[in-house]
């Protein structure tokens, strides 16, 4: 008699806590690199057409206060994800921090070199005794030291400026002759909107080796979760809408936080940033990481690094 | 070196004196005079408003004439002293004597300065700064500094009355020496004072205040306390005193 | 007189810093945090030696801006306080020019000076003038306003000029309150200089932090805050004892002695 309403109740809790994986979606914090930006472009359309919803995922993108905290906080455990660039990715690993990268979003280096067209500066070699302004990220020395070095200069002829983030505002007010760590798909829109164009110099052409720009990392002992597996292949699943569909695309982008989003330059850098995205963005290329790394050695930037595969892997 | 020099001494005459404070009316139509080269004392209950009278004949207060025998204005022509000592602290007791001086771009007299301490009985305390003076030597150096001005004429509102007694009879005895042949009016809560010091004693009394007849005692001040005459004419003005406070409340 | 009784500041502040240290030590090994959030004190010192010169050399440079900061804000924040005790039309006019200086947070106009006086040192002096103006007007301001009403009857008396008071008697009467003044702008005046340098220049404390921020290298970042810490800190040991040294008054009349009793 009181054994049957007991069962009953017994069902009815395991099949509530049966079902609840079911309609429950796995949270994953991603903080991003900077604010929302058209680099972040998959991130965005995955979020606006409600994929990682559809893939049981429920996603927050965190815009940062402080740049160079994400990584450190995904490796304190704070956050699941975090958008890196791959140079800070090995100083980083570096100094011990227990990182991985799960994935690619922006395949190509977006850094370069910027003069104004009009400038003085009609080639790397005439930045010889000039000033090159930057916003600290960590490695501009590196980039920029072995750009000078294919045109038979060193660091040491020019004049590093710390102009923190208001790189086009420095350039356009001649406070400084150039700057590097300007992001071509970016800082050039900017400049030609100011009807100030600039000229760009890109560090693959010019020694440095390719790496990628935008990357996805995680902490060591999340890789093994399925909810990062099924985050990065929601990751393709949106780069493939975006390079189908790039008007789509783009509309879906803006609308998502039109005061913020909708205007001239993120239309113009969208244009540019499309063909950049890393079309398998869970494929890795691993000479790609071991040339880095050792560039970075070179430089003087990192001492030792551990092997590729504990900070750089494929998932499954 | 403290007599009065070449100018003569004149009277002050105070007319139609008037001062409101705090909605009250201290004192309306309210005349006046202090004669000239002679120790005027002001008694009175507190609060009666004998420091505001004289802030006015000093012409920091209130309204009314002023008027000095001779013609000319008195602003300018008088020396302050205070409850306080007023000694800057960080000047030394030579630098505070010399304050006047300074403020008004003179060369400052030195000799003078030592004279006037040594009268006081602050002989050699020249170059010692304030703070490490007693009240009692602090006051004296204010004293000095108030002579140091030499003026003809001499305001002085209770300038001995946070001394000790003894302390206070020294300097009552040094003042009555240093201010002869000046007009002085000086304000003062002790009968005793008064009448050691003033050739003219008015008690103040009344809401609005009014001044009573003058009691003129015998003889040079300083006066002696033991004296018989100024002891029956203590107990007159305490009399007077006492009807004051009962009139002013 | 002042005598204080008990331990030299020296030694207590020496004290003071090693139980500061204890605590940090303390904090690392329970809370676990890692070292490239919070590193433990073995590590920062090991840093401090390592990069000593690095350190040196931007401890020079961000001291220099500091100094020069306080001494510009100095002179100009007593300068505009007398001309505001003088001109009542002055002080209207700029006392809420004043308070707004003081109330906009330095980093929204750190990027202006940059952009008006550049990369260079200009801007970071700047920066810590800027800081430390309202602080110095306000105490000075507020000591010439609060003179003892009994000097000003004794001036009157003196026939002084109202220039001469104000030079003989009220300013150096409101020198302790222009002290304090100057003791809160020595503690705020390296904020100014670091904001500054964060906002843009290529040496310093602050920018070197940022720089070691960036790298990942959390221990340098942690040495030069402690550097910073340091210089901070021996300033203001050194100006306090300056403006003793200058206000011997102050410390006779013992009036300290009876507040802080």
């Amino acid at each position: 008699m009181s054994r049957t309403p007991l069962t009953a109740l017994l069902l009815a809790a395991l099949l509530v806590a049966g079902s609840a994986p079911a309609t429950a979606k796995e949270r994953l914090t991603v903080l991003l690199d900077w604010f929302v930006n058209p680099d972040h472009g998959p991130l965005i359309v995955a979020q606006e057409k409600g994929m990682f919803e559809a893939a049981g995922l429920s996603v927050s993108l965190i815009e940062p206060a402080d740049p160079n905290l994400p990584p450190k906080l995904v490796a304190a455990g704070k956050a699941e994800l975090a958008i890196s660039y791959q140079p800070q990715l090995h100083m980083l690993v570096a100094e011990g921090l227990p990182l991985v990268r799960v994935a690619t979003l922006v395949a190509t280096p977006l850094n370069s070199l910027v003069a104004l067209r009009d400038g003085p500066v009609k080639g790397i070699a005439d930045l010889k005794g000039r000033k090159v302004g930057y916003s600290i990220g960590g490695f501009e020395d590196a980039l920029l030291g072995r750009m000078l070095e294919t045109h038979g200069l060193t660091l040491k002829d020019v004049e590093l400026v710390n102009v923190n983030f208001a790189l086009s505002p420095a350039l356009m007010s001649g406070q400084v002759d150039a700057v590097i760590g300007a992001f071509r798909n970016f800082e050039l829109n900017q400049l030609d909107l100011e009807k100030r164009p600039g000229r760009a110099f890109y560090p693959e052409e010019e020694g440095v080796p390719a790496y990628d720009e935008l990357i996805v990392v995680t902490n060591r002992a999340l890789l093994t979760s399925d909810a990062i597996a099924r985050f990065v292949k929601v990751l393709e699943a949106a780069t493939q809408y975006i390079v189908n569909h790039p008007d789509e695309a783009w509309e879906v982008f803006r609308a998502s936080a039109p005061k913020k989003l909708d205007n001239e330059l993120n239309r113009r850098a969208w244009r540019d940033t499309v063909a950049r995205f890393a079309l398998r963005p869970a494929a890795l290329d691993r000479g790609r990481y071991v040339r880095f790394g050792a560039f970075l050695r070179q430089r003087g930037l990192v001492e030792t690094l551990p092997k590729v595969e504990t900070y750089a892997v494929e998932l499954e | 070196m403290t007599a009065v020099d070449s100018t003569r001494p004149f009277s002050i005459s105070v007319h139609a004196a008037r001062l409101a404070y705090a909605g009250a009316m201290l004192f309306d139509s309210l005349d006046f005079a202090l004669a000239a080269g002679q120790i005027t004392c002001l008694l009175g209950p507190s609060g009666v408003g004998k420091t505001s009278l004289l802030r006015l004949v000093a012409g920091l207060e209130g309204t009314g004439t002023v008027a000095c025998s001779d013609g000319g204005k008195l602003p300018g022509r008088y020396a302050w002293m205070a409850q306080q000592d007023l000694l800057l602290p960080w000047l030394t007791v030579d630098g505070n004597l010399m304050l006047g001086a300074r403020l008004r771009g003179e060369p400052t007299d030195r000799t003078r300065a030592a004279a006037l301490l040594q009268l006081v009985g602050l002989a050699g305390r020249g170059d010692d700064r304030p703070a490490s003076l007693s009240g009692g030597m602090r006051q004296r150096a204010a004293l000095a500094r108030t002579l140091m001005e030499d003026r003809p004429v001499v305001l002085m509102d209770e300038p001995f009355s946070a001394l000790d007694a003894i302390t206070r009879h020294q300097l009552q005895d040094a003042a009555a020496d240093l201010l002869a042949g000046r007009t002085v009016m000086l304000v003062t809560h002790d009968p005793l004072e008064a009448l050691r010091l003033g050739h003219r004693i008015h008690v103040m009394a009344g809401r609005p205040a009014r001044l009573d007849d003058a009691l003129k005692p015998a003889g040079d001040p300083p006066r002696d306390p033991r004296d018989s005459e100024i002891l029956k004419l203590q107990a007159e003005l305490l009399t007077r005193l006492a009807s004051a406070r009962a009139a002013t409340a | 007189m002042s005598g204080r009784a008990g331990m030299p500041a020296p030694l207590r502040g020496l004290i003071v810093a090693a139980g500061l240290v204890a605590v940090w030590q303390a904090v690392v090994w329970l809370t676990g945090v890692p070292h490239y959030i919070l590193p433990g004190p073995r590590a920062v010192l090991d840093a401090l030696v390592r990069h000593a010169a690095l350190l040196a050399e931007n401890a020079g440079m961000t001291a220099a801006e500091i100094l020069l900061g306080l001494a510009i804000g100095t002179l100009l924040g007593g300068a505009s306080a007398v001309v505001m005790d003088y001109a009542r039309a002055v002080r209207r006019w700029l006392m809420p020019v004043l308070v707004v200086s003081q109330a906009v947070p330095v980093f929204a106009l750190a990027p202006l000076l940059v952009l008006w006086l550049g990369f260079g040192m200009a801007s970071k002096v700047a920066m810590a003038t800027l800081i430390i103006y309202f602080p110095v007007t306000a105490a000075f301001l507020d000591g010439l306003r609060r003179t003892e009403p009994g000097w000003t009857d004794l001036a009157r008396s003196m026939n002084a000029s109202r220039w001469s008071a104000l030079r003989h008697i009220r300013m150096p009467a409101a020198l302790p309150s222009f002290a304090s003044g100057l003791r809160v702008a020595t503690a705020v005046a390296p904020i100014g200089a670091v904001v500054g340098e964060w906002v843009g220049s290529s040496s310093g404390l602050g920018h070197l932090m940022l720089n070691a921020n960036a790298r990942g290298h959390t221990d340098l970042m942690f040495a030069a805050l402690a550097v910073l810490a340091a210089l901070a800190v021996a300033l203001y040991f050194i100006v306090d004892r300056l403006l003793v040294r200058a206000l011997p008054w102050v410390a006779e009349s013992g009036v300290e002695d009876r507040i802080n009793a």
